[in-house]
This record gives structure tokens, sequence and C-alpha cells, in this order.
């Protein structure tokens, strides 16, 4: 099932389903990684959040979390 | 390697363009490659920071010109720095030649995501050399890299670095030499057909419709096709019509049919590539452990904990201004003092005596006195910036951005405005939205930049107590100090507001921040950043300030009427003929030559100008000298400090340059006696300044960014009438309180 990132708890990983709107962000997002199939860890859950990816730290606000769809481990 | 590289041909000039993400170490590269032989300046037409330098390098060769590019994540350009970077990179800026050869500046320890990049540059077929940075990192986290396997996987010379420690440098500037001549072999990854044939497609249409001169090249196309609502489209719709809009949908949509997608093919694409590349060229020499910056930022991104620390160290920042600069401002004014009075001794009283010591060392002396405290902060800010903190800040503060309708993005351009506007108003040109950036650009110059602190030193050391403040951890003048900034940014948060419900009403930004690993913040960057900075301040205050100093000194020394002497001469001969006993008889001639300079000053041009505007300044507490110099600081708020100097020097007795200016504010009156300094008046003297907007630079940067005047003078009209009204308010209080 795949959900919106913010529903990962703090400590859970999920693979990324899909990027949502076509916007600059959107696509910023997917250039630095975040593309389908990718492994994503939730490290602190809130607005803003941190997420790891590929074992770096990216800080996510509410909107782009939003927009990252993921199906939880 | 040499294989990929060819021998160079002879060649007098060449350039090279120094590109990578940010926090990859670029400009501390940029620095090891050239020394100090660097130039700053602003890209034609934008105020992108632009940084130059000569390669330095031993025996015959060309010159080499280094160019420092913005830091960029991908060319797909959400941001207008990054739009600047294919410009450059393409030859699209007027008067940069397009570079001969890319340095692409790799972090070791986070390959993938730095060769995204990497691949886009490799596509626009220059030569291309790869820096492989902070190698030694990667190896303590366990990350081996065969620099040669990479080579041939990506297709250029591939340079392992530790930028930091000099390690490397040498066979960096051997590789940019060797392969200036030798276009990078293309091993990129190709994209799929119905990507390409829509590639192809908008490349006709576009040919078809623009002037050949600067014809789109693949990769930029590609970024347009692929980027909807970036840079590039938008600039492509403005060149090419409307009707572009409508065929890039039209391409999308096909794209979209065949089964991919829009914003993740090119990611796709391009990290199945890297990872087939690292495959080969990468072996993980341990297990990735725990990493060090994850424990950290449990506390430093804490909601609680983490604001505490951000606090804290804030606090210490401001105390060590407080209390390391103190010794060597100290010496520096002495100094000064000194040299205005062995001029006074060796030069003859006139006109030209008094230029050199009231005008030129009194102002200079005034300003260079401060250079100790631009110095400490920005020690503070660098390594703050340099050890990786600053993004972690942007991510505490975006909640508390949030409350201005503002993300975290806004906070890494208010936070470099507490050094100066102008660079901080530069800074928001990372922030994608438009009304996001204006309101940005507004709230900027409230926040007290170093040109600030000359004014909060001088007046705080002379009129605030030392007292303990919490068990002796805070002195009550270090608590001013950090008022006085706080006022700043305090007063931002309902402007913000304001302007995000008013005139620039639009919905919060995305906020997206990369956290980059923390490390030892390195010495020479620390250093260099110090370097800039104060030599920027030295220039100001050589220049700028001196011509206002001299201004100030011309304004408040003529007319000069002969009348005045000869009055006082009359009385000075009257009194020594009466033949009064010492010591009555040099107290009342010290009252004459006070009360001669005083007359000067009175009737001069500046004088006249003080005491028509006295009456408006009057309610804040001010004589008519303190209102004269804080408009004669319009051009610069450093500027007051000088002026002050200028004038109190003017208006005070015979030696006052051997006193500190600090003793000429204490010792200054009202005609009737009373002292012009208070604790009330100091107060209301630095809200007026903590809240006035007197620079000429920060407004010229804000209409040079919104490229028109009502902006700046916008914040020009709400920054002086907040002040006046704050200094009111702060006289009146303060005066019936204490």
């Amino acid at each position: 099932m795949n959900q919106p990132l913010p529903n990962l708890k703090r400590g859970q990983a999920g693979i990324i389903a899909g990027i949502d709107a076509a916007q600059p962000t959107a696509k910023r997002l997917a250039d630095l990684g975040f593309v389908s199939g990718i492994r994503i860890t939730m490290v602190r859950p809130g607005k803003p959040c941190i997420v790891r990816i590929d074992g770096r730290f990216v800080g996510l606000g509410a909107s782009c979390q939003q927009i990252i769809r993921v199906v939880p481990n | 390697m040499t294989s990929l590289c060819s021998l160079p041909v002879a060649r007098k000039n060449a350039v090279v363009a120094l590109a990578g993400n940010p926090n990859t170490g670029k400009s501390t590269l940029f620095n090891a490659l050239t020394g100090f032989r660097q130039r700053v300046g602003n890209y034609p037409g934008v105020t992108v920071e632009k940084k130059t330098g000569l390669l330095e390098h031993e025996g015959d060769g060309p010159r080499i010109e280094i160019i420092d590019l913005p830091g960029a994540y991908s060319l797909s350009a959400t941001s207008a720095d990054e739009a600047i970077v294919l410009d450059v990179l393409l030859g699209h800026k007027e008067g940069i030649a397009p570079p001969d050869l890319i340095v692409v500046v790799l972090d070791a320890s986070n390959l993938s995501r730095n060769l995204f990049f990497a691949s886009q540059l490799l596509e626009i077929g220059r030569p291309v050399v790869a820096a492989l940075n902070m190698v030694d990192l990667a190896e303590a986290a366990g990350i081996s890299i065969d620099a040669a396997v990479l080579s041939q996987g990506i297709g250029c010379k591939v340079v392992p670095v530790v930028a930091t420690r000099q390690v490397g440098v040498t066979q960096l500037k051997q590789a940019i030499r060797d392969c200036l001549d030798t276009p990078a072999s293309n091993r990129c990854p190709s994209f799929p057909e119905c990507v390409c044939a829509e590639l192809d497609g908008l490349n006709q249409s576009v040919r078809s419709n623009g002037a050949p001169a600067t014809h789109p090249p693949r990769v930029q196309l590609l970024q347009t096709l692929l980027t909807p609502g970036g840079y590039h489209e938008q600039a492509m719709i403005r060149r090419c019509g409307r009707g572009l809009a409508d065929e890039l949908a039209r391409r999308r949509h096909r794209i979209q049919e065949a089964g991919e997608s829009i914003i993740e093919v090119e990611a796709r694409i391009r990290y199945a590539w890297i990872d087939r590349v690292l495959d080969q060229a990468v072996t993980r020499t341990a297990p990735a452990r725990r990493n060090r910056t994850e424990i950290a930022d449990r506390w430093l991104t804490h909601r609680l904990f983490g604001l505490l620390i951000f606090l804290l160290a804030m606090g210490i920042c401001f105390q060590s201004i407080y209390a390391w600069a103190a010794p060597v401002m100290n010496f520096i004014d002495g100094a000064f003092a000194m040299l205005g009075g062995a001029l006074t001794a060796v030069m003859p009283a006139g006109a030209l005596r008094s230029l050199a010591v009231d005008g030129v060392v009194a102002g200079v002396g005034a300003v260079l006195t401060f250079l100790p405290q631009i110095l400490v902060l920005f020690l503070f800010l660098a390594i703050l910036e340099d050890c990786g903190y600053m993004a972690r800040a942007a991510l505490l503060l975006d909640r508390w951005m949030g409350l201005l309708g503002l993300n975290g993005k806004s906070f890494i351009p208010l936070l470099s405005s507490f050094a100066c506007a102008v660079p901080g108003i530069m800074a928001t040109r990372t922030i994608e939205d438009r009304r996001d950036r204006l309101v940005t650009m507004l709230v900027a110059p409230l926040m007290s930049c170093s040109a600030r602190l000359p004014v909060y030193v001088l007046l705080i050391g002379a009129f605030v107590p030392s007292v303990p403040l919490l068990g002796g951890l805070l002195d009550l003048r270090a608590a001013t100090l950090l008022a006085m900034y706080a006022i700043g940014a305090g007063v931002a948060i309902p402007v913000a507001w304001l302007l995000k419900r008013t005139v620039l009403r639009g919905t919060p930004q995305p906020f997206l921040i990369e956290l980059p690993t923390y490390k030892w913040p390195s010495p020479s960057t620390v250093l260099h950043r110090m370097y800039e900075q104060g030599r920027a301040f030295c220039t100001s205050a050589g220049t700028i300030i001196v011509a206002v100093a001299v201004v100030v000194w011309a304004l408040g020394y003529y007319p000069h009427p002969a009348s005045i002497a000869e009055e006082h001469d009359a009385r000075r001969q009257a009194i020594v003929a009466a033949g009064a006993p010492e010591p009555g008889l040099s107290q009342q001639l010290d009252e004459i030559d006070r009360s001669e300079a005083g007359a000067y000053l009175r009737q001069s041009f500046l004088g006249r100008m003080g005491r028509w505007i006295e009456p408006l300044v009057t309610p804040l507490g001010w004589d008519w000298r303190i209102g004269t110099a804080a408009i004669a600081s319009f051009p610069a708020r450093e500027v007051v400090i000088a002026t002050m100097g200028t004038i109190y020097n003017l208006g005070g007795d015979q030696d006052a340059a051997s006193v500190s200016l600090r003793e000429k504010l204490r010792s200054a009156t009202w005609p009737d006696g009373r002292p012009v300094f208070n604790l009330a008046v100091a107060l209301s003297l630095m809200v007026f300044f903590a809240l006035c907007c007197q620079c000429g630079g920060t407004l010229a940067v804000i209409k040079r960014e919104t490229r028109s005047w009502g902006w700046p003078l916008l914040t020009f009209t709400y920054m002086t009438a907040l002040a006046y009204v704050g200094a009111l308010a702060t006289y009146q209080i303060a005066g019936r309180v204490m």
C-alpha cells in the first residue's frame, strides 16, 4: 500500500513509490535521488522532517513530504 | 590515465570553470588553486557572486583563469543561482568566454549524488576533470574508491584531492593543463526512445524559432522538456512565444503515454548509470557504521535542545565579539589618538591640521577600531558554515520562519545579513519563489549588520555599566548587545507577516535542504573568509568613509569666519591684562577655547543644518550634533562613528585628539551644561541605528535585484519610520524609568 511519506514513524524505512506533483520542486527531489524504488528512512518526523536516503540526510518541509509516496517496510 | 588526455598544444589563455554540488569543499579547492589572487564581482545583469582567480603554477604554460561557479545540484535550474551555472558553461553570459574546461568537484563520501550533476556536465561536451575531494573522510568512513576505474567509467580524468590539506592539488593543476584540449569521451547513459524523439522534435521547432547565435544545445533542451515550471522552460517560452508552452505540454503528454515519468526519468536513467559505475569503482572496506553525524543531529536538531544549543551558540558568539575584540580595539583606538596627538604637535595650526587630525585621522581611526569585532563575527559565521551546522540551523528555524510565512531557506540570507545585508540580499537568489524572495530582501536590512556593531560597541562601552548577570555567565554589556540584535530580528517578524498578508500575499514555498556530514572546519577556509570580509571593510573605510569624513569635516569647519577668532582673542587679552592669579587664569582661558570651538561649529554649515533639524530629534533625546551625525551617515551607517568623531573633535577643546571618542561623548554637554549623553539617549540612538536603513549599498542592491526603485524606496521609508518611532519610544520610556 503506498502512503504519503509523513506516515512513516521515527526510524521506520520504506521504498519510494513515486513523486506526485509536476513542478520544479518535484524535479529537484528526483534529481537529489528521490526516485521510485529507492529506500528512504524517517530519521526524525515532523515539519520539517529529516530523512535518510542513500546514506545522506535531507530536511524536508511539509509540502515536500506530502508529494513523496512510499511503501512502508 | 594519460590515454584520456593529450599533451597540451601551445595556447596563451584559458578559462576553467569550477562546478560542483554545495558542500563539496569547492571554495576551499578554489582557494587552494588560486591562492590569494582572486577577484570578486557579479555576473553581468544579475547579482550572483562571481569569483575568479588565476591558477597558481610554476614554469611556463598558458595563463589559466578559474571561475568559481555557485554550488548546484542539477542543471535543471529551479533557482536563479543554478540558472547561472548553465548560462556560464554554455557561454551565454555576456563578457564571459565559455570555459575551455570544467573542473567538477566531487565529495568522495557522497559520490552517487555528486555524480548526477557530473553526468550532466559531461554531456555539455567540454573537457572535464573531476576533483575527487575529501578522500580522507571517505577512507575513514570505509569507502575506498579506485580513481582509475572511476575515470574509465565516467570518461574523464579523476584526481583524488584533500583540498583542506593541499593534498593532490599539484596533480590537479597538472591534469587541468593536460586536459585543456581533450573533450570528455561521452560514456553517459542514453535516454529512452520516447524522450529522445520529443527532444529532437523540440530541437527542430526551437531552431526554427529563435536567433541562431545562441541556439540552445541538447543539455538545455533536455532540462526545458523535463523540468515543468523551471527556469529553462520560462526562458525558452520568453524566447519562442506562448506557443511553446502548448507544445511542451503535448510532448510531455506523449512521454507519459509511453509510460515514462517526466519528473523521474532523468534521475532514473542517471542513477542507474551511476550505480553501474560505482559498482566497479567503489569498495566498502568496512560496513557502514552508525555515523557520528546522525548521533550529533539527535541533539543538534532536537526540537527543544537543538534550539537551546542554537541560542547558546549565538550567545557565545556575541559574548566573544565583546570580550575578545575589546583589547585589540583599545589598542587601535590608542594608536590613532597618539597619531592625532603627534600630528597636532608637528603641524602648524590651521585648516590643513584640522583636516588631517579632525577629519582624516579621527574619521578613519574611529572606523578601523571596529575591525576586530568584524573579524570575530566572521570567525564564528565561517566556522558554523564550514562545519555544516548552518543547514541544521535552517532546519531548526524553518518552523519559526513558517510563522512569518517564509521557509527555512530564508534563514541563511537573513543570518548572512547579520554580517552585511548586501551579501544577504544577494543570497536570496537561492529562494525559488519570487514573493518569498522579496519579503526576505525587505526584512534582511533589519538584521543587525556588522556596520551597526561599532555604534553599539561605542555607546555600550561608554554608557552601559558592566554588571555580571546570570551568575557571571553574561555581562550586562554583552546582554545589551544581544538585545540590540534581538530588536531587529524581532521587528522583522511582524513586518514579514504584514508583507506576506498584504503586498506579497502567497502560499509558503516547499522547504528542501541537504544536511551535510559534520566535519572539522578548515582553518584556511575560515581565515580566508575573515580576510575577505576584513579587506572589504577596510577598503570601504579607505574610500567612502574617508570621503564622507572629509566632507563632514569641511561642512563642520567652514566658513570659519575671522570675527569669531577676533572676538575670543579680545576676551583672552582682557583676562590676561586683568592679571588674574593661577590656576583660575588657565581655567578661564580653557573656557574661552571651548567657547571659541563651539562658536565655530555652531556657525558652520553642518551646525546650521543640525540646528535646523534639532526640533525633530529633540524628542529622541538627541542634541543637534547627534542628529547631524545621523543625517551624514545616510550613505553608510558605519560613517556615523567617524562623523561623531569629527563633530565632537571640532566642537571640543584643543587637545581633544588625544582623548578617545568614548571620553568625548561622556563629556559632551548641552549649552546649559547638562551632559548630552546618558543611558536613555544612548539606548535611543542604538535603537535608531538598529532599525534604520542608513546604507546606500543595501538600497542599491535591492534596486538591482528587483529592477525597480519601488522596493528600495519602500524599504527605506518603512525602516526610517520604524527607527524614528522606536527611538522615540525608547527615549521616552527609558527616560521615565531611569
